[in-house]
C-alpha cells in the first residue's frame, strides 16, 4: 500500500470514529465536558500540527550551521564568473 | 550556529508557535473542565470561535496561495507572449 493510501486510511478511520462519537450514533452517554472537548478536536489537531511545523522550521532556522568562509568564497567565485562571462559577451 | 537576524527570526517563530499552541490547548482542552464561574473564562472568547477562527485563517491562506499562483501564471503567460 502506498504512503498516501496509508495516510488516507488513517484519516478516514479517525474521522469516522470522531463523527460516530460526536453525533452520539453509538448511543454512549458521554459527560458534557468530554463532549465539549470532543467536537473541536479535528480543528485542534490541525492547529497543533501547524504549530509544530512552524516551531520546527523556526528552530532549524535558528540552529542552522552557517559557514561564513565558504559563503564569502562562493560569492567571490560568482563575481569572477560574472565578470568572465560578461567579457565574453553574455548579457545578464 | 546561525547568526544575527536568522537566529532572531527562528526563535521568534518558535515563540509564536508555543504561544499559539498553549493558548489554543487551554481554550479547547482545559476550559470545559473548569467551573464556568471561574475568572479565567474572562480571558477566552466563546468556544464557537475556537473552530471559526482557524477555519477562517485556513481559507484566507488558501485564497492567498491561489491569488499568488494566478499572478505568477499570468506573468509567465505575458512573458511568453512577448517573446513570441
Amino acid at each position: 500500500m502506498t504512503k498516501l493510501a496509508q495516510w488516507l486510511w488513517g484519516l478516514a478511520l479517525l474521522g469516522c470514529t470522531w463523527a460516530a462519537l460526536a453525533t452520539g450514533a453509538l448511543g454512549l452517554e458521554l459527560p458534557s465536558a468530554c463532549r465539549e472537548v470532543l467536537w473541536p478536536l479535528p480543528a485542534y489537531l490541525l492547529v497543533s500540527a501547524g504549530c509544530y511545523a512552524l516551531g520546527t522550521v523556526g528552530y532549524r532556522v535558528a540552529t542552522f550551521h552557517d559557514c561564513e568562509d565558504a559563503a564569502r568564497e562562493l560569492q567571490s567565485q560568482i563575481q569572477e564568473a560574472r565578470a568572465d562571462l560578461a567579457r565574453r559577451g553574455m548579457r545578464f | 550556529m546561525a547568526t544575527g537576524t536568522d537566529q532572531v527570526v527562528g526563535l521568534g517563530l518558535v515563540a509564536i508557535s508555543l504561544i499559539i499552541f498553549t493558548y489554543y490547548t487551554a481554550w479547547v482542552i482545559l476550559l470545559p473542565f473548569i467551573d464556568s464561574q471561574h475568572v479565567v473564562h474572562k480571558y477566552f472568547l466563546p468556544r464557537a470561535y475556537a473552530v471559526a477562527i482557524p477555519l477562517a485563517a485556513g481559507l484566507l491562506l488558501l485564497l492567498f496561495v491561489g491569488v499568488f499562483i494566478t499572478y505568477v501564471m499570468l506573468k509567465n503567460q505575458k512573458v511568453t507572449k512577448k517573446a513570441q
